[in-house]
């Protein structure tokens, strides 16, 4: 591969700006979480609160009709049933020509909850009003590497120091030595000399110092080249800025809704632009920074957002960077082990729901934290780490749920007791008791 | 009748260099002082010290990029098509034709790219016949070295202009000839209807199609016409057939459409039948070259072309029939042409006898002969006649002379064909085509045609294009695009109807030809379903039955002359006529009978070529004597291949080498290489081609039978066979054969003994016990529970045709390594097919009762007309695997399924495996053959386009490790998962390896052997069930079953009887 294709394996930190505008959306999301949790279940499908949509947008609405010169009262009337409202208040009625498109009536909120939501909606900064808000900048935080840089710099600077005052007080102590020696006559040393002599004096210190610093650097040597394609939290950039925490997580999209190969084929696959587009066709971003986003696949898709919104034909594929990347010589199924496993994408992806920044390779740390995880302990993606799991996932055989399964273990108990009751030692047949730690189980 | 069976004729001679070599397991290396003093090595110019320089800068690259990874890419389609589920096979069913072979395939596509093929045995009338030129088609769709657009003059064109050339050419032309192989496309020939009634107005004819085969069955049409009233091409049913004799027909592998006569005959093979009050056929073959067919043939006579007459008029007679030609059957075929009588006059209409000459008195005789026996109607089915092989001789000869006359056609256009390098008068064709105003190729290649036309529209690879075909009036089959074009190419039959008017083009997307063949459809199938038709690939039609045609008697004249030399002109089953000669594969397959690759010969009978002075033994470094044959003045000069059953006094040459003569660019891998890689310049300046054409050596009826001279010339030639290697001694218990008397009368014991070795019992006394009762290990589990993976191959079906190692090397990414490595013995093919010549001196049993007196020197002797076995060998997976046990890194481990597989990872190349391996089925990953120099030419997977081949779900192997047949492990993991998926157990069958898949006889069988109820542990309980080098004790989970011969052999039947208890045991019964 060219060099300009390769990057570097170090830890990418987050993007500034991005969490900076998530937060500001997080925020209030949590303080007001029932006006924002009906806003989202009632509303949003038609309303957003910057941006008119299906429905005009709702930020501050309830001043702006108090200052059009509608009947106090009537705007809540209004959610309840429109067309009550539109029939009591002119203004009322005036707002129902908005739109060919008639509101759906809402009987079951009640004035705390429609002013809940109001009060939420008034919360909502306007994206497009903040400027400093732009997700595409991925880059490294800088203040974050500042300090992890400062600090090393703090250390070498008084390493520096230190060295210098040593010398400083080996020259001084040198000078003293040369004032009395000349009185002395004493055999004059060069540093060398001196260093050997001192070092043979203390000869069983000095060994014994060589000896651990040659064991710590071996040690360090080896460490190192364990790690030696390790691809903990390695995070690549990419071209889309992709929150997983939204789609997966806020709205609950299943993982497999995109991911869609992975109960059929051994890769999970990337979502087709198309499928992206089954949604944002309609949903294209609040605020520039997620517009521009969602602009990108529109350029994929070739579609036109303008107007009633049409393809153009020219397509022109998303090329993203492959976060979980497997040697060639590793065969990986994601079916066998989701469908067949039953393995949750937690296991080895980590709570997706939760990541709002580029996708990484989740350190074991972090894997083991989630809950019903497997709890391993060779960092991930390693061959250390498939093979722990293999040997403690267990695999329901004989529950009368799987034909295969059920055949093995009459195989299994029928012809061989005693190796089946070996197996059942700690209570469960494990994948490796089954041939899963078998080399040309993943390689061929 | 006993037989020894020996590899090679060194084997059996015993040739110092043989001997030699049998004791090192290896072939040997280039020692240290010849390696330094080689004078090649001067061509390098590395300094010690530059070496130092690079030794360090690599290491710090090396130390630099194991601490920085590429990104990898993950590019997601756009728009994903409904049917291509990423990772996820989609398989196709198509149809295949080349003008000479015709099969239903289905066509592995992965991420939309076809990369496996495989015969159809649920549709279609082949049955899952394939050859290896099928299997290996799917390499030339990703050959760079096709024709990418369209050109005139050779300059390239866009296809409009083209188009509008053509034309304004068709216009303007007096005369239009289309010269094509034969189509069997309904659509295609509605095309040219069309065309030429379009062209041939007010009765004048303008437009002419001319029908043109490389090679000719003109003379059975001609003999049908003359008999019956009608030239067609009768269909055969080997598998009514109880009686089969074959007077030179290749019919396992080239003749007619051996891919439907390979299954049927098959399916016919296997002795248990005849137990099951079924039976099996007997057969016959006379013949002067040892071919596939004769290879297995029960009865094999060894007749010069010339004699073919003589042993028809023979068995005419015999039967009671009249026939002027005298029936003195030479001595060498004498027994066989008796025994073929008696079991004709046996099986009277239940026989058949079929003839592989295209000389039209021969096939009246083979006529006659049919009509006698009555089997017209039983065997042989006039009403469903074979659309194939349409050329009439006649006309493409008159063509031919017209054109070199300089007084044809003023416009040729040329479609599947090409004449100038197959046409016996094909040079001087080519130089008078300079004179005809307009030539037109639509061939895929610049091929020896194509670069002397002055234009050329290329035509889509099988594999990109829709196309329909009508092989019999009851059969309609159907071929889809697997890919969309590669290239801007263009289908042959959307270009005959945009130049007639009758469509425009739409680029690769274009749906004209699809369009216009399902408009063929709906007039075929009225109320038939296209869509429903293409997902089978075929559909049959209901033929009314016509009244039956009657034989009446024809004149016999110009049979072929004798001579004292007589030349047959042969096809070998990879290269047939040499359309694929660019395929390296099909070049790197051993020949089936011959085991030599990437090289034609002149075959001679060792026996022969010792009396001529001809060395008859070769090894790595000692080549072959050359020789020039001579035939109606022309010339080649060849190496003399000593191949025991050629007929005295003849000599066989291969058609389809010498492609590219004239520096053709046909494809990289069709010429010769060098030791270091880059082509062989001749003297010519240009790239010496691999062998010599001898499609001039043809008589002007195109005739593959000539008379000629041979004379020995200075000079040898080294060829490189995979037959001297890797020698497996103790042949007994290799191969296994017996009769098929012997087989339903006597029991087990005396055909396929069980090994026993000598034991105490508790008496004290020495007790013959089965070896598998000795064990120096603890058994490993794989037995009972969980799976065991098992293969059976029944030696009495395998044919030998070499379709199993082709899919092989498709489905494992097996590299080509080029001529200079195979001779070196470092071909990498994961099977192989050991072809082992029987001698007639011992038996195959090896249990002669006259041990002490009888001399093996006398088993040593050559014999003339040798029985053949051919014995597929891949990986045994023993259970004890003797590889296991010594690699020091652990890179070859068993699984609990049985399977020994092998960790490339892991593997560091001591070899001890392959030194340990008792069937020497390792093999040593020795260069990096996807990026090495050496091999830029041969090996497709050095260029992006060729790569497109590999097998994603298959390491591609590195240099520096050992690898092996897998039992295609990824194809049983993947088996595996879907029954695991739909919560379900593994049915029987369900599990294929590239090789059973590929079988067209259906030999090879692979199954979970821990089912009780699977085929597989059926046929491995068989009584016919053997394991090869069962004694070593390595328990290997591959089981061989004996070769049954319907024969009569006195001699082997005398051996093959049951031994006596030894005296205790008897004792012991008495007791």
């Amino acid at each position: 591969m060219k060099i300009s294709n390769i990057q570097r394996f170090k830890r990418l930190s987050t993007m500034v700006a991005g969490v900076f505008t998530v937060i500001t959306f997080l925020l209030p999301n949590q303080v007001l979480a029932d006006g924002g949790g009906d806003f989202k279940a009632k509303c949003a499908s038609c309303h957003q609160p910057h941006k008119n949509s299906t429905g005009p947008k709702l930020f501050q609405v309830r001043t702006k009709w108090a200052t059009g010169g509608a009947k106090e009262g009537s705007i809540y009337q209004w959610v309840n049933n429109w067309q009550t409202a539109a029939a009591n208040d002119p203004y009322a009625a005036d707002v129902s020509k908005w739109s060919a498109t008639a509101m759906s009536a809402f009987p079951d909120l009640s004035k705390e909850q429609i002013n809940g939501i109001m009060d939420w909606i008034d919360m909502q900064p306007d994206p497009a009003a903040t400027t400093t808000g732009d997700p595409t900048q991925v880059g490294g935080d800088p203040s974050a590497t500042e300090e992890e840089g400062s600090f090393s710099w703090i250390w070498l600077v008084i390493g520096v120091i230190f060295i210098i005052i040593i010398l400083a007080v080996g020259g001084v102590r040198r000078q003293l030595k040369h004032v009395t020696s000349e009185e002395e006559l004493v055999e004059k040393l060069t540093y060398g000399e001196e260093l050997r002599a001192m070092a043979w004096k203390y000869r069983l210190w000095v060994g014994l110092g060589s000896l651990v610093l040659l064991l710590s650097v071996l040690v360090t040597v080896m460490q190192g080249l364990g790690r030696i394609n390790v691809v903990e939290n390695y995070q690549p950039s990419q071209p889309i800025v992709f929150p997983h925490d939204r789609h997966a997580g806020a709205n609950g999209i299943d993982c497999k809704y995109c991911h869609n190969s992975v109960a059929k084929s051994k890769s999970a696959s990337l979502p087709s632009v198309n499928v992206c587009m089954n949604c944002h066709k309609q949903i294209n971003g609040e605020g520039k920074p997620f517009a521009d986003q969602i602009k990108k696949i529109y350029a994929a898709a070739g579609w036109d957002p303008a107007g009633a919104g049409k393809y153009t034909g020219k397509t022109k594929p998303i090329v993203w960077n492959k976060v979980h990347v497997l040697p060639d010589h590793v065969y990986f199924n994601h079916s066998q082990h989701v469908v067949v496993g039953g393995v949750d994408c937690k296991q080895c992806h980590g709570d997706m729901t939760k990541m709002n920044e580029a996708v990484k390779v989740q350190p074991v740390e972090e894997l083991n934290k989630i809950e019903g995880n497997i709890k391993l302990s060779r960092p991930t993606l390693t061959m250390g780490w498939c093979i722990e799991c293999h040997a403690a996932k267990d695999v329901p055989l004989g529950n009368g749920k799987n034909a295969y399964y059920d055949e093995i273990h009459r195989r299994l108990k029928d012809n061989d007791k005693t190796l089946y009751r070996k197996y059942l030692k700690d209570g469960k047949v494990t994948v490796s008791e089954l041939g899963g730690w078998e080399c040309a189980k993943c390689h061929y | 009748m006993t037989r020894k069976y020996w590899k090679g004729l060194e084997e059996l001679k015993e040739t110092p260099e043989f001997i030699k070599q049998r004791e090192n397991e290896f072939p040997s290396q280039v020692s240290v002082e010849e390696f330094l003093s080689d004078d090649k090595l001067n061509e390098t110019s590395t300094a010690r010290r530059d070496f130092l320089k690079f030794l360090g800068f690599s290491v710090a690259a090396a130390s630099l990029a194991a601490c920085e990874a590429p990104v990898t890419r993950a590019v997601p389609y756009v728009i994903k098509p409904e049917n291509v589920t990423l990772g996820m096979p989609t398989w196709y069913a198509s149809t295949y034709y080349d003008g000479s072979s015709y099969t239903s395939i289905l066509v592995k596509t992965r991420e939309g790219r076809p990369i496996f093929i495989k015969g159809n045995k649920d549709f279609g009338i082949t049955k899952g016949g394939v050859n290896p030129q099928i299997i290996a088609s799917v390499l030339g769709l990703y050959d760079s070295e096709r024709l990418k657009n369209a050109s005139i003059g050779g300059v390239d064109v866009t296809q409009s202009k083209l188009d509008a050339a053509v034309i304004s050419a068709l216009k303007s032309a007096k005369k239009v000839t289309l010269i094509s192989n034969t189509v069997i496309s309904p659509s295609m020939n509605r095309a040219i209807g069309t065309m030429a009634a379009d062209l041939n107005v007010n009765g004048a004819t303008k437009f002419e199609h001319i029908t043109y085969d490389a090679v000719s069955y003109s003379a059975m049409r001609e003999a049908n016409l003359q008999n019956f009233g009608a030239a067609i091409l009768p269909s055969y049913d080997f598998s009514k057939a109880k009686s089969i004799v074959s007077i030179g027909a290749d019919f396992l592998s080239t003749w007619l459409m051996a891919t439907e006569y390979a299954a049927q005959y098959g399916s016919r093979r296997n002795p248990e039948k005849e137990a099951e009050g079924e039976w099996m056929s007997k057969h016959f073959q006379f013949e002067s070259n040892m071919s596939i067919s004769g290879s297995n043939a029960d009865y094999r006579g060894m007749i010069k072309p010339s004699e073919q007459a003589a042993v028809l008029s023979y068995f005419i007679k015999g039967l009671g029939g009249a026939c002027a030609i005298a029936a003195t059957v030479p001595a060498s075929a004498e027994k066989a042409a008796k025994e073929a009588l008696s079991s004709l006059k046996k099986n009277k209409k239940n026989a058949l006898v079929v003839c592989g000459s295209n000389n039209v008195g021969l096939q009246l005789l083979t006529n006659q002969l049919n009509s006698l026996l009555g089997s017209y109607g039983t065997t042989i089915d006039l009403n469903n006649d074979l659309k194939l092989f349409q050329g009439d001789d006649k006309k493409v000869q008159a063509f031919a002379n017209q054109v070199i006359a300089g007084k044809g056609s003023d416009m040729i256009i040329f479609m599947g064909v090409n004449p100038v390098y197959t046409l016996p008068n094909g040079a001087a064709f080519g130089k008078a085509l300079k004179g005809v105003k307009t030539t037109l190729s639509l061939s895929a290649y610049a091929d020896e045609t194509t670069t002397l036309c002055s234009h050329a529209s290329p035509d889509h690879h099988a594999l990109e294009s829709w196309n329909d075909f009508q092989v019999k009036p009851s059969h309609y089959a159907v071929a889809q695009p697997t890919i969309r074009p590669l290239h801007d190419t263009t289908s042959a039959l959307e270009s005959i109807l945009v130049w007639n008017g009758k469509a425009s083009r739409a680029g690769k997307d274009s749906n004209v030809a699809y369009d216009y063949i399902k408009e063929t459809y709906a007039t075929l199938f009225p109320s038939g379903d296209f869509a429903y038709t293409t997902h089978n690939s075929c559909e049959n039609i209901t033929v009314a039955a016509a009244a039956a045609l009657t034989y009446k008697s024809a004149p016999i004249t110009n049979l072929p002359k004798s001579g004292a030399l007589e030349v047959i002109l042969y096809q070998k089953a990879a290269i047939g006529t040499g359309a694929q000669a660019n395929n390296p594969w099909l070049q790197e397959m051993p020949d089936p009978i011959t085991k030599a690759t990437w090289d034609n010969y002149i075959t001679m009978n060792p026996v022969e070529m010792e009396k001529l002075g001809y060395v008859t033994t070769y090894d790595q470094e000692h080549g072959l004597d050359l020789a020039t044959v001579t035939v109606n003045g022309l010339s080649v000069t060849l190496p003399v291949y000593p191949l025991p059953g050629q007929a005295i006094n003849t000599i066989g040459i291969a058609l389809g080498y010498g492609r590219g003569a004239n520096g053709e660019k046909i494809g990289k891998a069709a010429f010769q290489t060098k030791e270091y890689g880059g082509y062989e310049v001749g003297e010519n300046g240009l790239h010496v081609p691999i062998g010599a054409n001898v499609f001039a050596f043809a008589s002007s009826n195109f005739e593959l039978e000539a008379v000629g001279t041979i004379k020995k010339v200075d000079g040898t030639y080294k060829i490189a066979a995979t037959q001297i290697h890797h020698t497996v001694m103790g042949r007994h218990s290799i191969v296994r054969e017996t009769t098929l008397d012997t087989f339903l009368a006597k029991d087990k014991e005396a055909y396929n003994p069980a090994h026993t070795l000598q034991k105490l019992n508790k008496e004290g006394h020495h007790e013959e016990r089965p070896v598998s009762e000795f064990d120096l290990w603890d058994a490993h589990p794989v037995e009972k529970i969980g799976h065991r993976w098992g293969m059976t191959i029944d030696l009495s079906s395998c044919i030998g045709c070499g379709s199993c190692l082709v899919a092989c090397q498709s489905e494992n990414n097996v590299p080509v390594v080029g001529k200079d490595e195979v001779r070196r013995g470092r071909e990498m093919h994961w099977l192989r097919i050991d072809r082992y010549f029987a001698s007639d001196e011992e038996a195959a049993v090896g249990q002669r009762k006259d041990k002490e007196t009888f001399s093996y020197s006398k088993a040593e002797l050559a014999a003339e007309n040798p029985k053949v076995v051919h014995m597929p060998l891949m990986c045994h997976h023993c259970n004890h695997a003797p590889c296991e046990t010594v690699c020091p890194v652990a890179a070859t481990t068993h699984s609990n399924e049985g399977l020994n597989q092998m960790t490339y990872n892991r593997c560091i190349g001591t070899r001890y495996c392959a030194n340990n391996c008792p069937y020497k089925v390792r093999r040593f990953n020795w260069f990096n053959y996807p990026s090495y120099k050496k091999f830029t030419e041969v090996n497709p997977a050095q260029d992006d386009l060729g790569r497109m081949v590999l097998n994603p779900d298959v390491t591609v192997r590195t240099r520096g490790v050992m690898e092996k047949c897998s039992f295609c492990v990824q194809r049983i993991q993947s088996t595996k998962l879907v029954a695991k998926k739909e919560a379900r157990t593994i049915i029987d069958g369900e599990l294929a390896t590239a090789c059973s898949d590929a079988c067209p006889t259906n030999a090879i069988i692979v199954g979970d052997w821990n089912d009780s109820k699977s085929s597989v542990f059926a046929s491995s309980n068989s009584k016919r069930a053997y394991q090869a080098l069962e004694e070593v004790g390595v328990k290997p989970n591959v089981w061989y079953k004996v070769k049954v011969r319907n024969e009569v052999n006195e001699l082997l039947s005398s051996i093959q009887v049951v031994k006596e208890a030894p005296h205790h045991e008897k004792k012991k019964g008495q007791h």
